[in-house]
């Protein structure tokens, strides 16, 4: 019988295959592992540059970032000293939503407890409308606090950022004000506007304000004494063009942000355009000696006491000046033909261009927009003559502060700035002859020391004061008027060695009946104005307000020059 | 070679990750510092902006008027003295010497 299970056999079942290592050139193994280690590389080089690149970034951070792009972010201004001027601070609004209040009566008398003083009757119809209304504007935190505790839902905070000028009305011409949405509309707000924008550090600026005080509080001293119309007063440094300060009068509360129509307030400094007078004839003398065609010894003999020139006639102020005088005598005295006769030796293209040089003919470029243009006029025989002693020409005192600072400071070129600079200016452009200063210092010095200048009552002692009157009756239509005169006083002091350069002008002042005059040059004192000149009006106000800075300037500021 | 290579690549991937840690160690630091000295900063700001108002020209005059009964005076500069020590000795100048011509 055959057996069902059949039989299997195993056998070594042998074929062709063998495994063998890749004959080709590929090897897989490797290329994966330094395909990993490309990636790595990768990696980490990308992860190097990455840590490069945080290292040496520069110290913004994200904090200072969107504090700087915060919506009506302003950068804050400080003076020479780092006392703020500007500053930028977040306040709080209160507005509500009538949709959301429960107990409008309720409502009503809690906010009359936190605010008395507020008009309700209006509020209760704004409440009525059912629209959104700003209730308070920059609330103190203690109120904050108690309007907040009220619980109301339809009491709506909201943080703004608002401009504070803790110096009040002192810088009002300088700093300019802004507009409801943080734009700086005049003075350093609007022509600085994108900086203050941008930087993070205040704008830091020359004006010191202990000194702008002290001379604002004089002036609106004397504005008491001479009922002016207004006033300026620029102080500046003579070597750099720094202002250490610069008053107009009158002037205005920048924090009550209100609007400025009347042209009285405008800033006499650097917008008024006025006929400066015998100020001028310091420029002549300077223009004369400058082309080496006078010295100051130099006499002009048998001098006239009135010129005709087509339909006016110069005439001199002083009835008692001598037919003969040195140029140094004509300076002293202020006498109007001798600056003629200096004029004409000059002809008009030598003393256009020194004017032009000492930059008081054209506008001037300065760090605010409010700048007035010296008004156009046809040179000729007759305009030379007047322009000699400052009739028919007009200026700014900004631009005059800046002649008579080039004149003291050894005849190099200079730029009133507002903007205290960081690095010095080491290079100085001589514009006037070497000696003319000096010659010049001498001679303003003599105007205040001696009997027959014009600005005794500037001479204070330890300042070396020097400097030149200027009176001129205001232009009126067809001619001038004697009630209306602008008188100014360009000094500087001290005339060893000039380091600053003061502008008084005072606009329409008149003749006081009580002020008492103290002698400088002689003993005694004089009650009331004799004459409404500068040498009686603005030297005075020059006098009183270097008395009172003059030690500042003095100690605090040696590190000058 | 292959060790070397896998252990370049971990000591690399170590090395970053250390450097990473350490880096956001100190970037959070120094963001806080940051953070820190700004709100220092805005303190200070505001500190001073009261220390200005407080101590401006006017606020001093009003101070005085307020709480002293004698009044500011001005100050001759003629009587300005310079101490200066000399030899172990103390010594007086003017501040503002006259010059020939003034005297």
């Amino acid at each position: 019988m055959k057996s069902k299970n059949p039989k299997i056999t195993l056998e070594e079942y042998e074929n062709e295959f063998s495994y063998r290592k890749s004959k080709t050139n590929l090897n897989i193994e490797f290329n994966r592992i330094a395909f990993i280690f490309f990636i790595f590389l990768t990696i980490s080089i990308i992860f190097s540059i990455q840590l490069l690149h945080l290292g040496s970034l520069k110290k913004e951070n994200k904090a200072t970032k969107t504090f700087v792009n915060k919506k009506n972010y302003r950068a804050d201004i400080v003076d020479r000293k780092g006392d703020y001027l500007v500053k930028t601070v977040s306040s709080v609004d209160i507005g509500i939503s009538p949709m959301e209040v429960i107990d409008k009566k309720k409502l009503l008398i809690n906010l009359k407890l936190i605010f008395p003083n507020k008009n309700y009757s209006v509020i209760k119809k704004k409440l009525n409308k059912d629209k959104f209304f700003k209730f308070e504007k920059k609330i103190s935190i203690e109120n904050y606090e108690k309007i907040m505790l009220l619980g109301d839902k339809s009491i709506k905070p909201k943080e703004t950022l608002t401009r504070l000028y803790p110096q009040k009305n002192l810088f009002s011409h300088i700093i300019g004000q802004i507009d409801d949405d943080n734009n700086g509309i005049s003075g350093i707000e609007k022509s600085f506007d994108e900086k203050l924008k941008k930087i993070k550090e205040p704008l830091r600026l020359t004006v010191d304000a202990d000194i702008q005080y002290l001379i604002r509080e004089e002036l609106i001293k004397f504005q008491k004494v001479f009922k002016s119309k207004g006033s300026t007063v620029i102080l500046m440094n003579v070597n750099n063009g720094e202002i250490i300060s610069m008053v107009s009068y009158p002037d205005f509360d920048l924090n009550k942000r209100e609007t400025i129509n009347d042209l009285n307030f405008i800033n006499r400094a650097t917008k008024g355009v006025y006929e400066l007078g015998s100020v001028f004839k310091t420029f002549t003398v300077a223009a004369g000696l400058d082309e080496g065609l006078i010295k100051t010894d130099t006499e002009f003999l048998n001098l006239e006491k009135k010129l005709k020139c087509g339909k006016s006639t110069i005439r001199e102020y002083d009835k008692e000046i001598p037919s003969n005088l040195t140029v140094e005598e004509i300076l002293i005295r202020s006498g109007n033909v001798g600056s003629v006769r200096i004029a004409q030796k000059l002809e008009i293209d030598k003393l256009k261009l020194f004017l032009e040089k000492i930059g008081v003919l054209n506008k001037i470029n300065f760090d605010i927009e409010e700048v007035g243009e010296p008004i156009s006029f046809k040179w000729g025989k007759c305009k030379l003559a007047t322009v000699s002693f400052g009739h028919g020409i007009t200026t700014t005192p900004l631009q005059l502060a800046k002649g008579y600072a080039i004149i003291a400071n050894g005849g190099f070129e200079i730029k009133p700035t507002l903007i205290k600079q960081t690095s010095v200016k080491l290079k100085k452009k001589r514009i006037i002859k070497e000696g003319v200063s000096e010659e010049i210092n001498l001679i303003l010095r003599k105007i205040v020391n001696t009997r027959e200048g014009t600005a005794g009552f500037a001479n204070i002692e330890g300042y070396e004061v020097g400097g030149k009157t200027g009176t001129a009756e205001k232009a009126i239509a067809g001619g001038y008027t004697r009630k209306a005169k602008v008188n100014t006083f360009a000094s500087i002091f001290p005339t060893s060695k000039p380091k600053y350069v003061l502008i008084v002008l005072l606009d329409e002042p008149k003749t006081s009946e009580d002020y008492i005059y103290e002698y400088k040059n002689k003993k005694g004192s004089y009650k009331g104005t004799p004459f409404n000149t500068a040498g009686w009006t603005s030297v005075e106000v020059a006098g009183k307000i270097i008395e009172k800075i003059g030690p500042i300037l003095a100690t605090k500021y040696l590190e000058i020059n | 070679m292959k060790k070397i290579i896998l252990s370049i690549i971990f000591a690399l991937i170590l090395v970053t990750s250390l450097v990473k840690n350490s880096t956001k160690k100190i970037e959070d630091k120094t963001f806080q510092l940051n953070e820190n000295i700004r709100s220092l900063k805005i303190e200070f700001s505001d500190v001073m902006l009261e220390y200005n108002f407080l101590s401006s020209p006017e606020k001093l005059i009003q101070f005085q008027s307020q709480y002293f009964e004698k009044d500011l005076i001005k100050i001759d500069i003629m009587k300005i003295k310079i101490i200066s020590e000399e030899n172990n000795l103390i010594k007086l100048s003017d501040f503002i010497k006259k010059r020939d011509d003034e005297k």
